[in-house]
């Protein structure tokens, strides 16, 4: 073979060398970009469903949104990198020149190996390199055949199997909905109490709210007083459509919807009629009434009706409406059902047990405020046809706090003087008549004359 | 290519890099230290270049230079730089000969400059006038006196050595002048050890014993065939590009646009403290200083390294510097010090 031939063949190799180099760093450019990218998508996609499963509506949607721009960026700066990760082959050569501490020879063979093959040393520098081939052998340069950016792969992987049960066993909210319709179904809510907002997380649509017209005409006032999540306008509007588009994500996601589950009945009592509905009052007054009529109802079974009516005073809400015996008899007995129900409050259930402790006679005499004090009292039957007042019954008592005032009613008219009424007096009370100040005691003297000075 | 041509590139480049142990060693004889310097001066010598050195009083420069004489086996002129001394004196001049028969003419009497090894002691002693005398003879190898050129013989070297601490009744070089030196070659104090050599080496009854390497009839030959061989050591385009890269970046307004936008260059040291950058004769120096490297290296071809190795004896006395790095105290090495870390990252 001539020794021109043979020196061919041998910066052939070399150069065949230098592309094997090229070709090794670009698979790995393009495995780091592709390996990167895809655990990005994937992990992406497993946070998002672990954030679907058991975050609320607004929640997934935050860590949705921080998700995609993380993945979004990334896949950008992968992009970026795996595109400057590229080597032509003149880098190649540069960079295997680095590598096998080659100092410039394998660049000087590829920029020269078309224009140099007349000059004096050009044999040597090639013949030199061809002895160093070993030192420029693509695994020796590059060793890795497959990018470390696999681990990353499978690290999303993993995460996405580890998303995967959380996603069939739901959100901690729905199994809560869930134990709520095991127990029963039934849940009742108070019209006065409700506060009416956007669920977060959304209730599922299957819910079934069934009450007497009246209520439901109330609840619709009570909708229109205070906005309905449909109407509301503005940066409320915004994080409506944020939450329902979330919601329904959510639900695609989860694959649960509004029919996977079994109907839940939401009863709804107006316990309250003659509250106004709205008002910045609305929200916070039921509360506190609650509670009052709840210790109220706790403690007539003893008092009686005038201690319902002072504590209902007291309380700044209006005096309880005559509830007939039987309907008050069946309250009781929706009372007592009530301790069931796991929403009931402690109030309810001790109002029911005092209730159900007097007898029916006293029952239907004095605790027809039981369905009045408690959020736990079954008041289903407030809403039944009213049941016919027996004649003559004085099964119960208004109070009426009344003051002399000395302005007439009318212009012009005499004004109201109270008439004189004698009660008899208790065996602590002494009759309103002067006495002598001779009678009194001169230790007292002194402590009358003390209070008239002072 | 032929076997017997790979042949003799082989043993060419083995030549020469035993040729220049060879010189070397017999410098080391008489000179004890400066090893970096000695490598450049040689190196400058084969790349068909000068040298100035620059060194305090006693550090070895005039002996080095005669060493280096001594070493080759070439002919040897020293000039010492006086401040009367006139142009003529370093060409040589016309004068009137008196023929045996009583005819008188003008007769040609060449100066020390006609030599293979010129030592100019003390170069910034003489007027700029005078210095100006060696100009055509380092770039041209020639000698124009009156209407007359006269040739040099190859091989060409000039040695100037420079004083840097006595400048009172001193001159500094021009620019041009400057620029004519391949590389500036420093000498500094030596350490412990080597001044405990110097002394036991200096203070002996025996000399030092330089043996010249080339016989006496084939040392200016054989010295050009090695510059030529040097001539043929092979460059890459991207090398090229980075020692233009460099001398570029030592010029004040080159210094922010330097390759392409992703390799861009911002040296503030440049645009802060130099007045003028160095010249084209900048990117030859280095190039050809690289070439003596990589065969001194076994290599047929020039590496990053080598630019960046001469980068200082290549560049240093071509950057002026104006008066804020004066007053700032800084001075050219560090300018090249920042130059060749800026452009060592823009490598391909």
């Amino acid at each position: 073979m001539p020794e021109s031939r043979r020196d061919e063949q041998k910066l052939w190799l070399i150069l065949f060398q230098i592309r094997s180099i090229r070709s090794r760093l670009n698979l790995l450019a393009a495995q780091q970009w592709l390996f990167t990218t895809l655990a990005l998508m994937i992990g992406g996609a497993a946070l998002i469903l672990i954030a679907a499963a058991k975050l609320g509506p607004f929640g997934f949607l935050g860590v949705s949104f921080a998700v995609f721009l993380v993945v979004a960026s990334g896949i950008f700066a992968a992009a970026r990198r795996g595109w400057a990760a590229r080597v032509d082959v003149a880098r190649a050569a540069g960079l295997a020149d680095r590598r096998a501490d080659l100092k410039g020879r394998l660049t000087t063979v590829l920029a020269l190996s078309e224009s140099a093959k007349q000059a004096q040393l050009w044999p040597f520098l090639v013949e030199d390199t061809y002895a160093m081939r070993d030192d420029f052998e693509p695994r020796r340069i590059e060793p890795r055949l497959v990018s470390r950016s696999l681990g990353a792969l499978l690290a999303a992987l993993l995460l996405a199997l580890l998303a995967l049960p959380d996603l069939n066993r739901g959100g901690a909210m729905a199994r809560q909905i869930a134990a709520g319709r095991a127990a029963g179904g039934q849940v009742t809510a108070d019209l006065s109490q409700l506060q009416i907002q956007p669920a977060d997380p959304a209730l599922q649509p299957n819910a079934q709210i069934y009450a007497d017209p009246e209520t439901l005409r109330r609840l619709q006032q009570k909708l229109a007083a205070e906005g309905s999540p449909h109407q509301r306008k503005g940066l409320g509007g915004l994080m409506d459509k944020a939450r329902r588009f979330a919601d329904a994500f959510q639900h695609q996601l989860t694959g649960r919807n509004s029919e996977s589950g079994a109907p839940l009945n939401l009863r709804l009592t107006d316990r309250n009629p003659d509250h106004t509905p709205g008002g910045r009052n609305g929200g916070g007054q039921p509360r506190q009434m609650a509670k009052n009529s709840g210790d109220a109802g706790a403690h007539r079974g003893a008092a009686g009706a005038a201690a319902n009516g002072r504590h209902a005073k007291r309380s700044g809400a209006p005096p309880p409406a005559a509830i007939p015996g039987s309907q008050a008899d069946q309250m009781a007995k929706d009372s007592a059902g009530a301790t069931s129900q796991p929403n009931q409050s402690s109030n309810s259930n001790q109002a029911g047990a005092n209730d159900n402790a007097n007898p029916p006679e006293q029952d239907a005499a004095n605790d027809f405020g039981g369905a009045n004090h408690g959020i736990g009292a079954d008041p289903e039957h407030l809403f039944g046809p009213p049941a016919p007042q027996p004649f003559g019954s004085d099964s119960f008592k208004i109070a009426i706090d009344a003051e002399p005032s000395d302005e007439a009613s009318a212009p012009g008219s005499p004004a109201y003087l109270p008439p004189k009424v004698r009660v008899p007096l208790n065996p602590n009370q002494l009759p309103d008549e002067p006495i002598a100040r001779a009678a009194v005691p001169a230790g007292e003297q002194t402590i009358i004359k003390r209070v008239f000075d002072r | 290519m032929s076997e017997a041509h790979t042949a003799i590139a082989q043993p060419t480049i083995s030549d020469f890099a035993r040729t220049f142990r060879r010189i070397q060693a017999e410098i080391h004889k008489a000179i004890i230290g400066h090893e970096e310097a000695v490598e450049e001066l040689l190196a400058a010598l084969f790349a068909g270049g000068h040298v100035l050195i620059e060194g305090v009083p006693g550090t070895g420069k005039t002996t080095l230079v005669k060493t280096l004489g001594l070493a080759l086996n070439l002919s040897f002129g020293r000039i010492q730089f006086t401040v009367d001394l006139m142009p003529a004196d370093i060409t040589g001049t016309r004068v009137i000969l008196s023929a045996a028969d009583g005819h008188r003419e003008f007769s040609f009497q060449p100066g020390p400059i006609f030599c293979h090894i010129l030592l100019g002691d003390e170069i910034n002693r003489a007027t700029p006038k005078t210095q100006s005398a060696l100009l055509e003879a380092m770039a041209e190898l020639q000698v124009t006196v009156g209407a007359t050129t006269y040739p040099l013989a190859p091989p060409y070297f000039v040695m100037a050595t420079l004083n840097p601490i006595e400048m009172e009744g001193t001159y500094p070089l021009p620019e041009a002048q400057l620029d004519r030196f391949l590389f500036k070659v420093r000498l500094a104090y030596p350490g412990e050890e080597e001044l405990v050599r110097i002394i036991t080496a200096t203070t002996g009854p025996e000399a030092s014993g330089v043996e010249p390497v080339f016989a006496a009839g084939e040392a200016a030959a054989k010295i050009e065939s090695l510059k030529r061989l040097v001539r043929e050591v092979l460059v890459a385009p991207q090398i090229e590009q980075y020692a233009a890269r460099m001398v570029r970046a030592t010029q004040p307004h080159n210094s922010r646009a330097l390759g392409d936008l992703r390799n861009r260059v911002k040296i503030d040291a440049v645009d802060r403290y130099v007045s003028f950058g160095s010249s084209p004769r900048g990117a030859l120096a280095l190039i050809m200083g690289a070439k003596v490297r990589a065969m001194l290296d076994g290599r047929a071809n020039v590496a990053y390294d080598d630019i960046d190795r001469l980068a200082h004896a290549a560049l240093e006395h071509r950057i002026m510097l104006n008066y804020a790095a004066h007053s700032d105290n800084v001075d050219a090495a560090q300018i090249v010090d920042q130059v060749v870390r800026a452009i060592r990252a823009t490598r391909a």
